[in-house]
């Protein structure tokens, strides 16, 4: 448990990150960070996704090993090798899922794998818990279980979890991002407490209002690097924005102007639901024009999956209305879309979970959604193989074969294989995610190449990219979404970046959220 | 925050990059040399000479006619049913309820052969083999429907259906089937002769069967639309569905065809072997066809080779068992033994152990 | 009848052996070693349900009489190919140990349980020159497939005297493997029931059904269900000692079956019905190898000594010693004959009337009613 100190701007050094260094395949994902955090302190940490922050924690709660660089928790150099390591230095970290036995009660699940004592004493534990839910002003039925708790109740619980293992540092993923307002107010009370109390709190957000809100620090990670760490007393949300997405910079890609012209998509109000029945997309709407490239900005996690998954069909939508050339396609199958006529490609995000099978080969994979062309039974590999060749040829993949497992090939490698897959099928709306991630300049700059000569064929395309500079000169116009929502569409050639990472963060949306409560 | 926070784990299991098919063909003939020389040091421990024994074995498999049929006939059922697991594994459907479904194809084609065995002879053979077909499939089919309809947990359901399949052997048995003039005794009636499946140079029609099953199953999971939408069930429910297929039907039919096959298995142990139906129909082949699907990586013509391998065993380690007088679990024991090694090895072939390098600075 | 004919066989084989060991004596070796030379490559197979090496009951009296054979005709033990744990439910793997022996060379096979006797009749045909000898089952050839079996309910009529001799509660309990319609249970049931009226004539044999040959548990049950309905004496028809041990938990007395339960249950146990198989397996052995097989089913008693009862414990009441030795010269003399009229069933119907003797095929086939003072449930 914390000890009772008071706020201090000066308190001892909880956490010292020196050149810490991870690096995944051939991803850096945090480059010589080095960040510190004091005892009774509120830390932001700020980034784009894919700026590396939750990997930065993941290697604070002892979930990955550091490549290099070194920790020091309260002024002792430590390894932390395991979670459990993590928990016996004092570190407590929150995710985003939360990590909770359904069918336990809060108790039951605070008390689960403290190994202190061999006979549990669940009386005396009831008091203890009790005891620190008072001191910290949080509200948690002991006897509730899980299965019947608020998203905030269950977060609460966790919270309490931590405290009751005597965490003094404690890391919330964004822990805002599941709850409702009111709720997000009731936890910055908690934080607040904790602080007063001598705890380090770091908080990973992408809402800039509430950074500024609850922190007393923030840092600003980019692109795997530690960029500044500033108090935020004397900082505002234009200044952070310009340090989370940097200065622009000029890529000259190419943006032709797309001879067709009309609607091709409609979006009309379109809601979805996770299992959890948190609204993922709410309320959004837009159109895709042919010719056109719509970019689609936000934050990881902002409802991108959500849309392009309802438009391909592969996930069931709560509210609203998909019109391809003006016929509604919400609750036709994939299969029904595609026989449609309709031909819809999408690449997906998780490109070896969804958009390709990882154990074929490149030809195997090209079958993916032509193998049914044919009246026999049988397969046409033959076709595939000779459009493997092509797409080689084309689209400069390196393969030691086209039967070598694409798991077996590089991302940029394996990117092309299911871009060149999708064009190849000369789709109308060709929605593509993250589609040049991972990717060498040289193969982004074949990607936008590929994906112009789309537009001029008419083909409508939803662009969901991470970097504003790309964006801002390939796209027509940009959608950003936050949190699910629309929360604005720009013009991609008068638009700023510091404008889209507004958006991205919501910082002017504080007002439709307080209006959405009821 | 004790001392051993400060040290890295001194050994770490790390998933290896594929290897070439050269170097896992050596890999697998090593793991085999090194499982019979394991099995070898058992036997030295029982005080059996390791040479003889072995000789023993493969005499008892190969020497003379009678032997060479009757490994046969032990590798017939157990290769068709890895055929039909080796479906339902490709499609990462752990069917674990080959058994039952062996038993099924057995009820279903052994009810013609009792009670419709005045028809003609090819049409009967047909229609049971059918019956087989359809009672193995079916069998099959529920788990899938369930996995489908209330995503329960295959395994397990599986897994329980083959109890009940058993213990309709022991209803039949004892009940409407039994055999009237037994005496009490409950059994059911010895196939007549023209229920029985015929023989082709001293074997029933089996292992024939089995052969172009092989083929089928080659062939179905390589070049056919469908076994192409098997197999990318099997790496991922999301891409298929992304391609637009329907996750639900491939896995319906494809646990009906795994099923089937079984069924098949069961249809010509229950009339070409043993020309009766009893509760020791299946006898276990249904699980020993796992490890044979599962050696053979899910390759269809492998299993030709691990099912000789295991009939061999089988076969010869009872010959050598009573050669020997040794209890029947030396030959159990054995036949674990190799096969714990052999599958050991797979571990070798995936993962590769890293041990820190104690570093100075 | 048969009696005479045995010893006189017995008194041949002796003079035989006699003459053959003089000669060889005597001067030529080359004539011991003629006679050896002929036998050493003959084989004799025998499939066991279970493994002879557990030291009790159905395959271990078996064995032990294939031992004593070995013994008797002076086998080595390369001659003997034992095939062990050969599930009688498994068409497959019976033909399987059984093709193994051919293989092996066996001239005779023996199969000691009921279930394999589909499969035999099926591979006598297709190997005429070997001899398949079924035990206990109904079925034969009468050229190289025939059954053997023995009156074991002479021997369950001696055991009947010693529980009725000892029950105070004058309740017998009778675990029994099959049920009424299995004719070699019931019997057994009928002349263990006729034993126990013999000596008392008040005491009553209730029957538990387990419908299986070999289950610890099953039998257990039975037993402990007729130990709380008052029964003092636990008989049995089945294959493991857990009526025994069931009935000695309790503090009262059992009688086993298969072999002398005794050592198993020393405090309850008072005596077995036991089968002598060696009696047969040396007949049948022996007449294979000489060339004098005849194809003829084997259908042994007690006056050839093929059935028997274990010694008696010390836990026999006083009095059953003579009371069992004096049936057991009836029984060897043919003067009793256990299922001779005028009988009852249990429902009050004459089976068989005054002055008539149940016919052998009706013992081993037919019998499908329960004497009057067993109670089934």
């Amino acid at each position: 448990m914390c000890e009772e100190t008071k706020v201090n701007e000066n308190g001892d050094v909880a956490i010292k990150l020196n050149n810490i260094t991870k690096i995944f395949g051939s991803t850096v994902a945090n480059d010589s960070i080095n960040l510190s955090a004091r005892q009774g302190e509120i830390l932001a940490l700020l980034g784009e996704n894919g700026s590396g922050k939750t990997t930065l924690m993941n290697i604070l709660a002892g979930i990955y090993l550091p490549d290099a660089g070194s920790i020091e928790i309260f002024g002792k150099k430590v390894h932390i090798r395991s979670p459990k390591d993590a928990i016996n230095l004092g570190i407590g970290m929150i995710h985003q899922h939360f990590k909770l036995v359904d069918v336990h009660s809060a108790a039951d699940n605070i008390i689960m794998g403290n190994k202190s004592e061999g006979i549990i004493l669940k009386k005396k534990r009831y008091k203890e818990i009790l005891e620190i839910s008072e001191k910290y002003g949080l509200n948690v039925e002991p006897r509730k279980k899980i299965y019947d708790m608020s998203v905030s109740e269950k977060q609460t619980v966790e919270i309490l979890k931590m405290l009751y293992r005597k965490a003094k540092i404690l890391i919330l993923d964004e822990p805002t991002a599941v709850l409702t307002p009111q709720e997000s107010k009731n936890l910055f009370n908690i934080l607040r407490k904790m602080r007063d109390n001598g705890c380090t709190v770091i908080i990973i957000t992408h809402k800039l209002n509430e950074v500024l809100e609850i922190s007393d620090k923030v840092a600003i990670l980019r692109k795997g690097k530690s960029i500044a760490t500033v108090k935020t007393s004397e900082t505002d949300a234009l200044k952070l924005t310009e340090l989370m997405v940097g200065k622009k910079v000029t890529l000259s890609i190419e943006r032709p102007i797309s001879e067709h012209k009309g609607n091709l998509l409609e979006i009309h109000h379109l809601t979805t639901e996770n299992d959890e029945g948190v609204k993922t997309l709410k309320d959004v709407s837009f159109s895709l024009n042919k010719g056109e490239i719509l970019g689609v900005a936000g934050v990881a996690g902002s409802g991108q999956k959500e849309l392009c998954e309802t438009i391909a069909g592969l996930m069931k939508v709560k509210k609203g209305a998909i019109l391809y050339k003006k016929e509604n396609i919400i609750g036709k199958s994939p299969e029904e879309i595609i026989k449609m006529g309709i031909s819809m490609s999408f690449i997906p995000e998780d490109r070896l979970g969804m958009g390709l099978v990882a154990s074929m080969g490149m030809a195997d994979n090209l079958l993916l959604k032509r193998y049914k062309n044919g009246k026999t039974p049988f397969v046409e590999k033959k076709e595939a193989r000779k459009l493997s060749y092509e797409l080689i040829e084309k689209l400069g993949i390196k393969t030691p074969g086209i039967d070598t497992p694409v798991r077996q090939l590089s991302g940029g490698n394996v990117q092309k294989v299911l871009l060149g897959r999708e064009i190849e099928s000369a789709p109308n709306v060709l929605i593509t995610a993250y589609a040049v991630r991972g990717l060498d300049i040289n193969s982004s700059y074949i990607v936008y190449d590929n994906l112009n000569e789309q537009k001029k064929k008419g083909t409508g395309i939803l662009y969901i990219g991470e970097d504003l500079d790309v964006m801002i000169e390939l796209c027509d116009r940009i959608m950003v979404l936050c949190h699910g929502k629309v929360t604005g569409i720009v013009d991609a050639k008068d638009a700023t970046k510091e404008q889209i990472g507004l958006l991205m963060t919501d910082a002017f949306g504080k007002e439709e959220d307080d209006d959405e409560q009821d | 925050m004790s001392r051993i926070n400060n040290k890295e784990p001194l050994i770490r299991v790390v998933k290896k990059a594929e290897i070439s098919g050269f170097s896992l063909a050596i890999l697998s003939v090593v793991s085999i040399v090194v499982a019979f020389v394991a099995g070898g040091i058992f036997f030295s421990m029982l005080g059996i000479n390791p040479l003889s024994a072995y000789a023993k074995i493969f005499a008892g498999a190969f020497k003379g006619k009678i032997a060479i049929i009757a490994t046969v006939k032990i590798a017939v059922p157990l290769l068709i049913t890895s055929l039909g697991i080796t479906l339902a594994f490709k499609m990462q459907f752990w069917n674990i309820g080959a058994e039952g479904q062996i038993i099924m194809g057995a009820i279903c084609a052994s009810y013609f052969a009792l009670f419709h065995s005045d028809m003609p002879h090819i049409p009967l053979i047909i229609t049971m083999f059918a019956a087989g077909i359809i009672g193995g499939g079916l069998w099959g089919l529920i788990p899938a429907f369930f996995k489908c309809k209330f995503n329960t947990n295959e395994t397990l359901f599986t897994l329980m259906l083959n109890y009940i399949a058993l213990y309709l052997i022991i209803y039949f048995k004892e009940g409407p089937w039994r055999d009237p003039s037994s005496g009490g005794f409950p059994k059911i009636a010895t196939f007549v002769e023209n229920a029985r499946l015929d023989k082709l140079l001293g074997v029933h029609i089996g292992w024939v069967i089995a052969l172009v099953l092989v083929a089928a199953v080659y062939i179905y999971l390589k070049y056919t639309k469908q076994g192409y939408e098997i197999s990318v069930v099997g790496e991922s429910k999301n891409t298929a569905r992304y391609a637009g297929m329907n996750v639900d039907k491939i896995v319906m039919r494809t646990m009906f065809l795994s099923g089937a096959i079984c069924g098949i298995a069961g249809m010509t142990q229950a009339t070409g072997a043993a020309y009766t139906l009893s509760d020791g129909i299946a006898g276990g082949v249904g699980f020993t066809a796992i490890i044979v699907a599962w050696l053979s990586r899910l390759n269809a013509v492998m299993c030709i080779f691990v099912t000789l391998l295991l009939s061999v065993l089988d076969k010869g380690g009872s010959v050598m068992q009573s050669a020997f007088s040794v209890p029947t679990y030396v030959s159990e024991v054995l036949k674990g033994i190799i096969l714990f090694v052999i599958l050991g090895f797979d571990f070798f072939i995936q993962y590769k152990v890293v041990i820190r390098r104690e570093k100075k600075s | 009848m048969k009696k005479r004919v045995v010893s006189l066989m017995l008194v041949c084989a002796m003079v035989l052996l006699c003459a053959v060991s003089f000669a060889g004596c005597g001067k030529k070796d080359d004539v011991k070693q003629e006679s050896s030379a002929d036998n050493k490559d003959f084989k004799v197979g025998v499939i066991h349900i279970g493994d002879p090496a557990d030291g009790a009951g159905y395959s271990y009296a078996h064995d032990q009489g294939i031992v004593k054979m070995q013994k008797e005709l002076n086998l080595s033990d390369d001659q003997i190919v034992r095939k062990i744990n050969v599930s009688d439910g498994d068409a497959v793997a019976t033909r399987t140990a059984i093709e193994e022996c051919i293989n092996d060379g066996c001239k005779i096979i023996f199969g000691t349980s009921w279930g394999y006797m589909d499969t035999m009749e099926q591979m006598a045909a297709e190997y005429p020159d070997v001899v398949f000898s079924h035990g206990t089952g109904y079925k034969s050839n009468g050229k190289n497939f025939n059954n053997y079996f023995g009156r074991i309910y002479q021997a369950r009529y001696l055991s009947g005297i010693a529980a009725g001799l000892k029950t105070k509660s004058n309740k017998i309990g009778y675990v029994a493997a099959m049920d009424i319609s299995n004719s070699e249970v019931t019997g057994g049931i009928n002349a263990f029931a006729m034993g126990v009226e013999s000596v008392n004539p008040n005491a009553k044999v209730y029957v538990k059904v387990t419908n299986s040959w070999f289950s610890p548990d099953l039998e257990k049950q039975a037993a402990e269900a007729l130990l709380d309905g008052g029964c003092d004496v636990i008989a049995q028809h089945c294959d493991t000692t857990a009526p025994q041990l069931a009935a000695q938990a309790r503090g009262v007395w059992g009688v086993g079956y298969n072999s002398d339960m005794t050592k198993d249950a020393p405090k309850a146990h008072l005596t077995a019905p036991i089968w002598n198989w060696d009696v047969y397996y040396t007949k049948a052995v022996k007449a294979v190898m000489d060339g004098t097989w005849d194809g003829s089913n084997y259908y042994g008693g007690m006056d050839e000594g093929l059935v028997d009862i274990s010694p008696l414990s010390e836990n026999c009441a006083e009095g059953t010693k003579e009371a069992v030795e004096a049936a057991k010269a009836k029984i060897i003399s043919g003067e009793n004959k256990i299922f001779a009229g005028e009988l009852y069933d249990n429902k009050g119907n004459m089976v068989c009337k005054e002055g008539e003797v149940i016919s052998d095929a009706d013992i081993t086939g037919n019998m499908n009613w329960y004497y009057r003072t067993v109670v089934a449930e």
